[in-house]
């Protein structure tokens, strides 16, 4: 008992002492930390997010977009457009295995649809249909511990073969307190960095980390989208039904 | 004039070093000249049609293309698209590419059977493994006229890679980097360029190359007429080194103010070796006339002489500063003042420097057997000639300006870039073969509509432009947001047609949102929508006539919903176009007022003034006469034409009249002064004209066509002013002369130079 009291305690040190970080990083290698950053990001059952994005050109003009997302575990994800008006009601539905689909209000129809390329833009955002997903640092990617460095892990992720994600590779700094990813830098097919995503306000809400404020910049084109999380709920039991076609166009 | 004479003799040191010491400090900026062949660079912000221009550029991504077509036996093969695929990602990377449109990465929208695809058109993760689906892909393709014609030729063998350039950037930078990315790949199907961007890299080599090669010609060829003229070493490094050191002053000037060489500057240093080397030739022509040396003698040549050539320089440099007004496009404007500056060098290099370098010569190089005061049969034989007849040479020429003035209306006007290349050039076979043939042309043509674009009115109103773009002529691929939302709608099932709702235009959109084809359609608040289209290398008069319909339909169209202005390359051809015209009319108007009150005031007398400007009218009645007959268009370089044989007309004319006047007040009868000033000024005259007409016939060699041109309008100017000044000239002043003496009465004129001595 003692000893294991110390063994916390100890742990405690080093969790919390600045000099940690480089001790620590000769015992994890860089797949455990992965899979510390994946539990952690896939930790809710089901979550509610109301969002707010904001879209900005390369002349600083902003957009303003207004959704509620469901989601439920890995694969099942289901939002609505509240705003700007234009694009009210507008809903999609994301289920396993790439299946998509979109209800358009006026015209009264969902739609399937296949985004034939996965780093498709969404909505005009910044973020592709992918990144939106839930992100899962798995066998998908060969991981490499790069550095750690100012509290930070910094990891280096290479597209495994059969990876579909569009990026040739990322670059995760991860957080070597909680976990959490604090800055992703994607590389397109050509290796070339063409976004990078910076999480802000990492908040612990009811039992869960979530960035509060995330951002992602489109370096080829000077654009950027800000995504900003107005309410979010965990665990509150949503039921598959919310996530078929037919909930969709209600 | 003699205080100045003594003065600059007087300080002949200082005037040596002066000399030496502004030419090697403005020669060491001339490295750091820019060279910008870009036209698109000059033109005057202030019209409407370039403003809009330059507006679509920063706002849709560039307004310039530069094309990439890619052709092989048959594209629909694994290796053919892979090769496509590889193309358009190395374009892309070139720094100052916006954007590429290529069939392997357009956007494309497929729907049937409640389920749309939206993705790249050609995919090259999920390519076709079969032959039977490459030839799907191909009928897929082929079938639908966003792309057929526009992205591939309709026999499949073609593609096109449709690069947008940044805007305020080096084209030709860009253009020679996009060369050579492409051939770093090495591949393996044959590559065609067009586009402007290419034509202005082609230009900018072939006048290196043109420069290069023809610019010792000519200076090989000046030489050798300059050493037969004067027979002497001197007579051939005196006035090659005045125009040497006027040329390097103002390059340096040029370099120094940050004014990069356009395609017209670059031809300064041939207008100063034409027009500046007469102020030396006649400096040492009066040199070797007096055949005396030493300091005495440079006074006494600058104080004869100079008057006639600063006379002669301020009327040319008038000449040139005319350009200054109504030019169109501002590097006319900057030609004009540097070549003005250009001839002020020159006239200061003659008045100074030339005086006192022949006054450290210890003897006059004039050989024994040439004794110029003394009547030589052959000018002698001239004099006798134009006397007896006067009349048949008047009539002649006036005959010849008659058949001239006739052909006058036949000229032509062209400043299509491409009428730079010779027809059988690449560049213009592949804008015929690939470019027009194929694709429908590459000069982008634009529409920018204000409205709600979201609006199916304005969409209906919008299809209505292009609809009307599509049955044109020379008009292809109009192209628009409309055909995108037509697609989309298509694919939600309700048919290709422009949706009934607002709200079905919104939903639609969400599917295209942030694609990087939508941020060149549409401004980012949707209250801006682009029409594009291309249009076909067509003379200049059908192009004119495309502007005008367009603008035409629109102003018919008189949508209550939104409204459309045209622009592009054509419409900024046309007013080029106009403005051509104007500014050669507004500037051979003022030049030639400008001059006409100069030699008035200098000869005290209007008739005089007149009689001054003969050679100069002949000589530009010639030229446009000429140009019209043999089709030699105006253009940007040809309108530079009549300015400069206004500049080398007077000087000739100043030249003659000046020793003609000087002759009569010594006391000569009309044919014993006429003689004379044949004898002496005439033959200044006749090796300036051999020397600079057989160094502009060179030019003949050239590639670039408007610098053939230019050579060949050069050389029949001088010709032909050179002539009106021997021959016509002496016709009207002997006729005029007997009865009313006014040249040879001392008028204001004397009091004048009076003032100036």
């Amino acid at each position: 008992m003692m000893r294991k009291t110390c063994c916390i305690l100890l742990l405690i040190i080093c969790l919390t002492f600045p000099l940690c970080p480089v001790l620590k990083s000769q015992e994890l290698t860089a797949k455990e930390i992965l899979e510390k950053v994946n539990s952690l990001l896939n930790a809710p059952q089901d979550q509610k997010l109301t969002l707010k994005l904001v879209l900005i050109d390369k002349n600083g003009q902003e957009e303003t977009r207004e959704l509620i997302m469901m989601q439920k575990g890995k694969d099942l994800r289901m939002g609505k457009f509240l705003s700007p008006a234009s694009q009210r009601g507008i809903g999609f539905l994301s289920l396993p295995n790439d299946v998509f689909y979109v209800y358009m209000p006026a015209f009264k129809k969902t739609q399937r649809i296949a985004t034939r390329q996965k780093s498709g833009k969404f909505a005009g955002t910044d973020f592709s249909y992918q990144d939106l997903g839930t992100q899962q640092y798995d066998e998908k990617w060969s991981s490499r511990l790069v550095r750690a460095e100012n509290e930070q892990y910094v990891l280096e992720l290479q597209a495994a073969k059969g990876n579909d994600t569009g990026y040739s590779q990322l670059i995760l700094w991860v957080s070597t307190e909680n976990f959490y990813p604090l800055k992703i830098e994607f590389y397109d097919q050509h290796n070339k960095l063409c976004k990078v995503l910076t999480n802000h306000k990492i908040q612990k809400i009811a039992g869960y980390l979530v960035a509060q404020e995330m951002e992602m910049v489109d370096v080829i084109k000077n654009h950027k989208t800000k995504m900003f999380l107005e309410e979010v709920e965990f665990d509150t039991g949503l039921s598959d039904e919310f996530f078929t076609e037919r909930y969709l166009s209600r | 004039m003699n205080k100045i004479s003594k003065f600059v003799i007087a300080h002949r040191k200082t005037v040596i070093l002066l000399t030496l010491i502004t030419t090697i400090f403005l020669g060491y900026f001339i490295k750091d000249l820019q060279v910008d062949p870009d036209i698109l660079n000059y033109l005057p912000k202030s019209d409407p049609v370039v403003k809009l221009s330059e507006y679509i550029g920063e706002e849709y991504g560039g307004n310039l293309l530069a094309m990439v077509a890619m052709e092989t036996t048959d594209l629909f093969t694994p290796s053919a698209l892979k090769e496509m695929d590889l193309l358009s990602n190395s374009l892309e990377r070139v720094e100052g590419v916006t954007s590429v449109t290529s069939l392997t990465n357009i956007l494309d929208i497929k729907g049937d059977d409640g389920l749309i695809e939206i993705g790249t058109l050609v995919d090259l993760e999920n390519l076709p493994v079969t032959v039977p689906e490459f030839q799907e892909l191909k009928e897929y393709i082929l079938g639908k006229n966003l792309y057929q014609g526009k992205l591939i030729s309709a026999d499949a063998t073609t593609a096109l890679l449709i690069c947008q350039l940044q805007d305020h950037v080096d084209k030709v930078k860009i253009s020679k980097a996009i060369k050579n990315e492409v051939e770093k790949l090495k591949l393996e199907a044959n590559i065609y360029y067009g586009g402007l961007p290419f034509y202005l890299l082609e230009i900018s080599d072939t006048i290196i190359r043109d420069l290069k090669a023809l610019i010792p010609l000519v200076s090989i060829f000046i030489i050798i007429t300059l050493y037969l003229s004067f027979h002497s070493l001197i007579g051939v490094v005196i006035p090659l080194l005045s125009v040497l050191i006027s040329t390097v002053w103002t390059l340096g000037i040029m370099s120094l103010s940050g004014i990069p060489l356009t395609i017209i500057s670059n031809v300064i240093p041939v207008i100063l070796i034409a027009v500046g080397s007469a102020y030396s030739i006649h400096v040492l022509n009066k040199f070797y006339e007096t055949k005396g040396t030493g300091v005495e003698n440079a006074e006494y040549v600058l104080q004869s002489i100079g008057l006639p050539v600063i006379l002669a320089a301020v009327t040319t440099m008038a000449g040139f500063i005319s350009f200054i007004f109504g030019s169109y496009l501002t590097m006319i404007q900057q030609f004009g003042v540097f070549t003005a500056l250009g001839v002020f060098f020159a006239l200061i290099t003659s008045t100074t420097l030339v005086p006192v370098l022949l006054s450290l010569l210890k003897k006059n190089p004039v050989p024994k057997s040439e004794n110029p005061t003394s009547d030589s049969p052959f000018s002698t034989k001239i004099s006798n000639w134009i006397s007896l007849r006067k009349n048949l040479i008047i009539a002649a020429s006036l005959l010849i300006t008659v058949i001239s003035i006739a052909g006058i209306p036949r000229v032509q006007r062209k400043v299509d870039i491409l009428d730079y290349f010779k027809p059988d050039s690449s560049i213009r076979l592949t804008e015929e073969r690939i470019m027009k043939e194929k694709f429908g042309g590459s000069i982008p043509l634009q529409i920018l509509v204000k409205g709600e674009i979201e609006d199916p009115a304005v969409l209906t109103e919008m299809k209505k432009v292009q609809d009307f773009l599509k049955s044109l002529e020379h008009v292809s691929n109009p192209f628009s947001i409309v055909d995108l939302i037509m697609e989309l709608n298509a694919a939600m099932g309700e048919g290709q047609q422009i949706p009934d709702l607002t709200e079905k235009v919104s939903n639609l959109w969400f599917f295209i949102e942030g694609e990087e084809i939508v941020s060149q359609l549409v401004n980012s608040d949707k209250s801006e929508a682009l029409i594009q289209a291309t249009i076909v290398y067509a003379p200049m008069d059908e192009i004119t006539g495309l502007v005008d319909q367009i603008e035409d339909f629109i102003l018919k169209l008189d949508s209550p919903v939104c409204t459309f202005a045209q622009t592009g390359m054509h419409s900024i051809y046309k007013n080029l176009d106009n403005s051509l015209l104007q500014s050669q009319l507004q500037s051979l108007l003022l030049s030639l007022g400008l001059i006409l009150a100069m030699v008035a005031i200098l000869l005290g007398s209007l008739v005089g003034g007149l009689i001054g400007l003969i050679p100069i009218v002949f000589t530009l009645i010639i030229i446009f006469g000429f140009m019209g007959y043999s089709g030699i268009p105006l253009d940007i370089a040809t309108v530079l034409v009549a300015s400069t044989s206004i500049g080398i007309g007077i000087d000739y004319a100043i030249h003659f009249i000046n020793r003609f006047r000087q002759e009569l007040r010594s006391g000569k009868n009309s044919s014993d002064a006429l003689r004379q000033t044949l004898q002496t000024t005439g033959k200044g005259i006749l090796i300036n004209v051999i020397t600079v007409t057989g160094g502009f016939l060179v030019f003949l060699l050239a590639d670039l066509v408007p610098l053939q041109r230019f050579g060949a309008l050069i050389a029949l100017t001088m010709v032909s002013s050179g002539s009106a000044s021997i021959f016509i000239l002496p016709a009207i002043i002997l006729t005029l002369e007997k009865r009313t003496r006014i040249f040879s009465a001392p008028r204001l004129s004397s009091t004048i130079k009076k003032g100036i001595n």
